[in-house]
Order: structure tokens, then sequence, then C-alpha cells
């Protein structure tokens, strides 16, 4: 498939996660010739999501610190002596201390690997699968497996790797394999895990026990239901980006499900939070009293501006204190503070705390009960979803490209180029980067922020109903001062990020400490790490549900960063910042939108492309009542006819050349 | 104006390596157009048909790569939720033929379960150059319970026949409702809108 990359273009984007993949829609869309790369070989950044062993793979890979091996300098010639190089990033240094744990019995069953395997798919090239390829490219130097005597189940975080660059198949059995090996070596004194005891737990107990107990070698055969996400946000009904996925029409690209619940956790107790009218009314756990109370109280909440006197005193308290004013219990006062602002009880004062609710209030009930959306498949989904549009309209896609180094004019100040690995030079007026790419020696001056991340895979939902296919968040407040609080997302299986009878749980915080140590203890208090046991059902207690398996890890936060600091960066190089840590999205949305204002100011950003209907054939000339939802709310069904589609189509490539 | 004026809605997809003709055979079959010439897709997502099958209105939705396959970075999501999948390579070229698998991996990993495949060799008005005989290209579409077909854009043979037959199989999957084993996708036929979010009811 080797194909000539051309070498004049007017915007090059480095990372596809999502700031950059608008910008790249957004320039694509106002006829820039768009050039998209990833050095990786994936889409999404730090915005990815991957099946379970597309997951496994970026586990691996982070927990190696061996650096690649030095490179060629030969791209230094194409550097002319009234030029200067910017060397970009060999190693992504993102993603620290990642852990990953199995608690879900491990059976040896012989050739564990993915299911759906194609039946004697020929091999017609041994290097063809792109993951073979790219991983064959690395070095993959066989490391000695670390014996984790503390740990009482650990993979071994360090795996032997083989240096097979053989089909993919063939490399999963053999990485199955070691990764089954090291578990042996793992020297356990506690283990729940022994592997005599595993199989006679998971052959005879199985049926007895609950119902549907999910094995590791299960969750590796369903690996691809999985879509696991780097980065857990939610959409706002009422958002920045949902605003901007109807404005351009990439919402076509994707599906949504509604969260169902929002849940809040007082008194060691998980309970969901009545959040629009009707739940309020329906809700068991609030007296008549406190119904009134809520409801008042949240009524004037969505115009609080129109009644300054009721907070204007209270304007320099916190909102947590200015609640305690009101006339709310202290369990409501709790479920507004975390679950409907969602702001923390140590920082935010009165203002910030009524506008949250506000917001809140006002993104409920546009597409369901609470105010947001999550996307099937998972986030990872978005970002593409851009990518797809800049593609449409010419931008030119290539993953598994890394750039050498940006070049920079000497005399202008100006970058003119980048160099690829390939070594070819490739000129452009504008270079938008994604901060991981940038060189440590670029960001000496730049402080990052980290965010802790946990991922488990469970098999019951915190908050057990009727339903078993909810979609849930939960904000559990910090369990010391000075301690983040921490937000929980569950998934059920119908989001499509998790197989059958599993759930996804993601836990996010700004970090303190390793993701684990911040995060351990809030799974410890809703979850149960230990598999194996029988659940205790002592005095008729909460079941917790059980953890199968989970990773821990830190990611760099790097938004919020002044373009300052970044050393030495022409002024037309355009820094994107990785995840932030917030709920919604709205970060990356407003850095996009203004980057590429910068960049043009006299462009719109992302306006409605034509709706592939409409170049077809032309209508009755009657504009669709609302041109954000043309494209499936007027399905015109009139057979088509050439020569108007012919005309129409070329209408539009038209109107993309002029300027 | 009615919401409805077909009976069944099809998404298909159409994937295989650059240069094999797939934008052709689209143009081909909704306009009768080839060459489609250059850039003329631009800005182009899908292309739209509605036939008559049997008395039924099926409305096919036909996408096309927007060049993403050339440096092999299709994005996943252009596989979801689609009913059907055209993959296609080019008689005259082994190399197209030889990264078959490497798309029949992409579609298990990212399309639903339930697709329908069908293998096309297309530019067979290219006899005289015919790298890829026609009968390891039926063995090969055996063995992975395909569909086979060969087409020539160009002299538009079999282009009609291979959508209209895929039409045609795509209805029998939908009567039977099978062809979309999870709840979350839109079932073909019901005509639901591609996205969620446009098929709410808004305040």
């Amino acid at each position: 498939m080797a194909d000539n990359l051309p070498s004049e273009f007017d915007v090059v984007v480095i990372g596809t996660g999502l700031p950059e993949s608008i910008i790249a829609a957004a320039c694509s869309r106002s006829g820039q010739r768009v050039l998209h790369v990833d050095s990786r070989n994936y889409y999404g950044g730090n915005w990815a999501s991957f099946s379970f062993s597309g997951l496994s793979s970026w586990i691996k890979e982070n927990q190696q610190k061996t650096d690649i091996s030095e490179e060629s300098e030969d791209w230094r010639k194409l550097i002319l002596e009234t030029e200067e190089a910017i060397c970009l990033n060999k190693k992504d240094k993102t993603i620290q201390n990642v852990e990953d744990v199995c608690y879900a019995s491990q059976d040896l069953a012989e050739d564990v690997k993915e299911a759906g395997a194609l039946p004697n798919l020929p091999d017609f090239e041994a290097s063809e699968t792109s993951e073979a390829a790219q991983e064959s490219e690395k070095e993959c130097l066989p490391v000695e497996s670390q014996s984790l005597g503390t740990a009482s189940c650990e993979i071994s975080s360090e795996r032997i790797i083989g240096n097979d660059p053989g089909s993919t198949t063939e490399r999963k059995d053999a990485e199955m394999t070691s990764e089954r090996e090291n578990l042996c070596d793992v020297t356990s004194d506690q283990s729940p895990l022994e592997t005599g005891k595993t199989e006679t737990i998971s052959t005879t107990e199985a049926a007895a026990l609950e119902p549907k107990k999910i094995t590791y070698t299960q969750i590796v055969k369903e690996g691809r239901r999985f879509n696991i996400d780097l980065v857990s946000k939610l959409l706002y009904s009422r958002g920045l980006l949902i605003d901007l996925l109807m404005k351009s029409n990439v919402s076509r690209y994707a599906e949504f499900k509604n969260v169902t619940r929002i849940l809040t956790f007082q008194e060691e107790r998980v309970e969901q939070v009545p959040c629009s009218r009707a739940d309020v009314f329906n809700s068991k756990q609030l007296t008549m009293v406190e119904k009134r109370m809520l409801m008042k109280f949240l009524t004037f909440c969505l115009d609080y501006e129109q009644h300054p006197d009721a907070y204007q005193d209270y304007k320099e308290y916190k909102f947590s204190e200015y609640l305690k004013t009101q006339k709310l219990t202290a369990k409501l006062q709790h479920f507004i503070l975390h679950s409907i602002a969602m702001v923390s009880a140590a920082d935010s004062n009165t203002i910030e705390g009524l506008k949250a609710t506000k917001n809140f209030l006002q993104c409920l009930g546009r597409y369901g009960n609470t105010p947001f959306l999550f996307p099937l498949y998972g986030q990872g989904e978005i970002p593409q979803c851009f990518c797809r549009m800049c593609a449409v309209f010419g931008g030119i896609y290539c993953l598994r490209h890394s750039v050498q180094c940006l070049v920079v004019d000497k005399e202008s100040g100006r970058c003119k180029a980048i160099i690829d690995h390939f070594g070819q030079r490739i000129n452009a007026n504008y270079f938008v980067v994604e901060d991981s790419y940038l060189s440590e020696e670029t960001c000496t001056d730049v402080c990052y922020r980290q965010i802790s991340r946990a991922v488990l895979i469970t098999d019951q939902s915190v908050l057990k109903t009727d339903s078993d296919q909810q979609i849930s968040i939960l904000i559990v407040p910090p369990m010391e001062l000075g301690q983040p609080a921490v937000r929980i997302i569950e998934l059920c299986s119908s989001t499509m990020t998790c197989m059958k009878n599993t759930y996804l749980v993601h836990f996010t915080s700004s970090s303190t400490k390793t993701a684990k140590e911040d995060l351990e203890p809030v799974v410890q208090k809703l979850f149960t790490l230990n598999a194996e046991t029988e659940r205790e059902s002592k005095n008729g207690g909460l079941e917790k549900p059980r953890v199968l398996w989970a990773v821990y890890f830190n990611m760099r936060d790097s938004s919020g960063i002044d373009r300052n600091s970044y050393d030495h960066l022409p002024s037309n190089v355009y820094v994107c910042s990785g995840p932030d840590s917030a709920l919604g999205n709205d970060y990356a949305v407003k850095q996009a939108e203004t980057l590429f204002q910068e960049m043009f100011p006299n462009e719109e950003f992302c306006p409605s492309p034509p709706n592939p209907e409409d170049i077809i054939y032309d209508g009755d000339g009657t504009p669709p009542e609302d041109p954000r939802f043309s494209n499936s709310s007027n399905m015109k069904t009139e057979p088509l006819s050439e020569e108007s589609s012919d005309e129409n189509s070329y209408k539009i490539s038209e109107e993309h050349h002029k300027e | 104006m009615s919401m409805e004026d077909y009976d069944f809605l099809f998404k298909i997809v159409l994937i295989g390596n650059a240069g094999v003709g797939k934008t052709c055979l689209v143009r081909r079959f909704t306009q009768g157009l080839f060459p489609p010439g250059q850039g003329a897709t631009i800005g182009v997502d899908f292309m739209i048909k509605t036939v008559d099958i049997n008395g039924e209105k099926v409305k096919l939705q036909i996408w096309d790569t927007a060049g993403q396959e050339r440096f092999r970075s299709i994005t996943q999501s252009y596989y979801r939720s689609a009913n059907a999948l055209i993959l296609t390579y080019d008689i005259t070229c082994e190399e197209s033929f030889r990264c078959l698998p490497e798309w029949l991996r992409e579609i298990e990993q990212y399309a639903s379960n339930k697709v329908i495949t069908v293998l096309v060799g297309n530019k067979i008005d290219l006899a005289e150059k015919r790298e890829v005989s026609q009968q390891r290209a039926e063995e090969f579409s055996e063995a992975q319970n395909m569909y086979y077909l060969e087409t020539s854009a160009k002299e538009s043979d079999n282009v009609e026949k291979l959508f209209l037959d895929l039409a045609c199989r795509l209805i029998s999957e939908a009567r039977q409702n099978t062809l979309v084993n999870n709840v979350a996708s839109p079932l073909p036929g019901e005509g639901k809108s591609i996205s969620y979010l446009t098929c709410c009811n808004l305040n």
C-alpha cells in the first residue's frame, strides 16, 4: 500500500487527540490542505479507547521504560544553514505508574486468545498486520520478570515479549503463554489464585455460586467487546461538544446513550440521587418535606441571578457553607454539593456552586433524565469522528507516522516544515502539535499536573436495580481533608464498552500520589477485591460487586498551560493539550476553537457541511426547519436524478476550493 | 412530508486498498458515472440510492473511505453500525488481493459481528492484465464465508447486481431480525436515524 505523501500542505497536525482532531476538521472544512499524523498505530493519543488485548499491549508498552535505540541522524542533512531544527519527543512520557491486577480466576486452559479468530485465514505476508509491523519495528527486549512477593495475584508488571514478528494470532498465543508462566513465577503466600485451586473452583463451584462467574480467560476471549477509554468523560447535553457535534454534523458518525443515574455515596451506602422533578417525587429515600425543600431550592437555582438578595450575603462563603444556611437537610446538602453541582466542598464559593447547579439543571431533560450523554463504543470514538470529517474534506491521514523535527527559518523565526521518520521534508504554513510530542528541552519550564485513573472490570453494578443496563456517575467526596474527590463512571454492556455480564468502572481524580494510592481506598469501599471468596452476606448486609480485573495509571494533565512557558516555539506552531481532568469536554473544544481562530481569524469554525442527501439532488428549495437536524429529520426519498446530482456534487467541490 | 418514504434503510460501507475502484463502484451505481473525476468526492460523506426490490423501497446509504485507506488509517468508527461491507480488490493487482486478510482483521475487530461482507474483484474489463484468478478468489471467499462477485465499474458489469443482491440479502436478514444482535444499534429497516442525537425530542 506504499503511496507517496505530498510535500506541500497548509496545515500539519501532529497528534490525533480531541483538540487536534477538531482543529484538523475545522481547517479541512475551511478549505485548507491538511496532513494529520500520529506516531501511534491508533487514533486518539491519550483520548483513545482499546479492546482488552489492545489495552494489554498499551500497558506493556508503558511499563517498559527502555528508550528506543538511537536512530540515524541522516535527516539533519536536510536542514539548511539558514534553518534550525526543533526535535520532537521520541517516546511518550505522559503515562506513569501503570499497574494491572487480575482478581478473576485464571483457569489455565490452553490456547487462550480473542474469540472470533478468522477461520483458515491465510497469511500472505508475515508482516501484514499493522500491529505486528509496528511492534517489530521497536526493540522488544526480553525483560526479566520480577517476582512480586507482596502482591497476591498481580500480573507481573514486566512480561517477556517475544521478538516474533509473526502473525497476530501466533503472537498473542506467545504472549498468553509467557503471561501464564510469569503468573506461576509470582510467589505468593496468600494467593487465592493458586493454580490447582482455581481450576476446581471455576469448574465445580461456579455453577452453584452466583450466576455467570466471569474468568480471566473469558475476558480475554471476549476481548474485543471491550472499548476501554484512557480518559473518562461525559458529554453535558448542553455542553460545547454537543453543540459542535451538531453544528458540524459530525454527530452523524456517532451514537450516544443517556447516562441513566446520578449516584451518591453517603454513610457507606450508594444511593440514587433524584434530580428531575419526576425523580424527586418518586424518590423513596426522601421524606415529603425533603422533596419540597429540594424542589424549592432547585427551582431557585434555575434563575438564581434574578434573586440576588437570596445569596448576596453569602457570596464570599463556600458553597457548602451557603447550603447550610438554606432550609435543607444534611442529606440534601450532600446531594446538591456532590452530585448535582459536583463542586469541591473545600474550594468552591457560593456563586460557583449556584452556577454549576444551574448548568446541571439546564442540561437536564434535553435528552433524558440526567444531564449527560455517553458515546457508544467509548469516548475514543469522538476524536475519530472529527478525523473522518477532516478526511471527507480532503485531509490526509497517516497513523504510525513519526515526526523527527520542526524546521525553523532562522531569519523569520517561523516554522517552515517538518521532517518525518522517512526523512521526507513536508512544508506547511501552520503546525499544530499535541503537548506530548514536544521534547523535554522545549518543556523544561512547563509545570504539569497529573490525573489519577483506574479502570475496573466488575461483575455487578454498584447499585443493583431491576435493569442491569444502567450508566451511572458517582462522585465520592474526599475521605480526608486535602484529598481530591473521586469521580466514578460505571458503564454497562449496552454502551458497547464491555462484555455481557460485566461492568466497566472508570475512576478519575486529580493526583496527590500514584493512581493506586489515590484510588484504591475508594475502590475497596465499593468493591470486593477478592473475587474467589464467596460473597459475604453476613447480617444480610449489602453485597459488594467483585473486581475481576483492574488497571491503575497516572496521566499527565497538560491543560491550562501558558503558551509562553514552552521554550522557543515559533509563533505558527500551536500547542494542544492532552485530556484534562474535568468531567465535560468544554476545555478541548474551547482550545480547538481558539487556536483555529488564531490561525484563520476570518473563517467560520466548523460550519454545517452540505447534507449528503441534498448534494445528490435538489429538494424543493425550502431549507430544512433546523439545519442542525437536517440529516435525519427530513428523509427525502425521491428517486435520484443523475443530472441534478452531478451538478450538485460539483457545486460542493467548487464551494470547497474557493477561498 | 412523510418521514418514511422508504421501507428499509441500510448502511453499506466500502473498504479495500486505495486504487481498486471503490469510489468508481459507488459512482457508477448511484449516478451512472465513470470515471468519477478527481476531487469530486470532496465533502461527500456518503451517497444515497433508493431502489425498488419486489415493491419495497430500499434506501441504500453507501459510505466511502474518504481516502483514509491510503496510509492504512481508517477510523474504527467507520465500521460501526454498518449493515454490509463491500470488500474490494483489483483483479489486476496481486497486492490488493494479498491485503484482504488484513482488511478482514479490521472487520472482525470493529464491525458488528452479524455484518454481511461481500468480496468484490473489480476491473474485469482489464482481463488481459489479470493477476488474481477467479478460482483463487472464489476459494478464498468460500473459506471466509463471503459472497464473491467480479465487477467492472467501467463497463458497468455486475455493479447493479452487486448492490441489488446485497439489498435483497439485507432485507431477508432484516426480516429474520438477525442482522444486528445488539440492542444499542438501530435495527436495519426500522428507518431510524443514524444518529441517536437527532432522533431525540428536543425541548
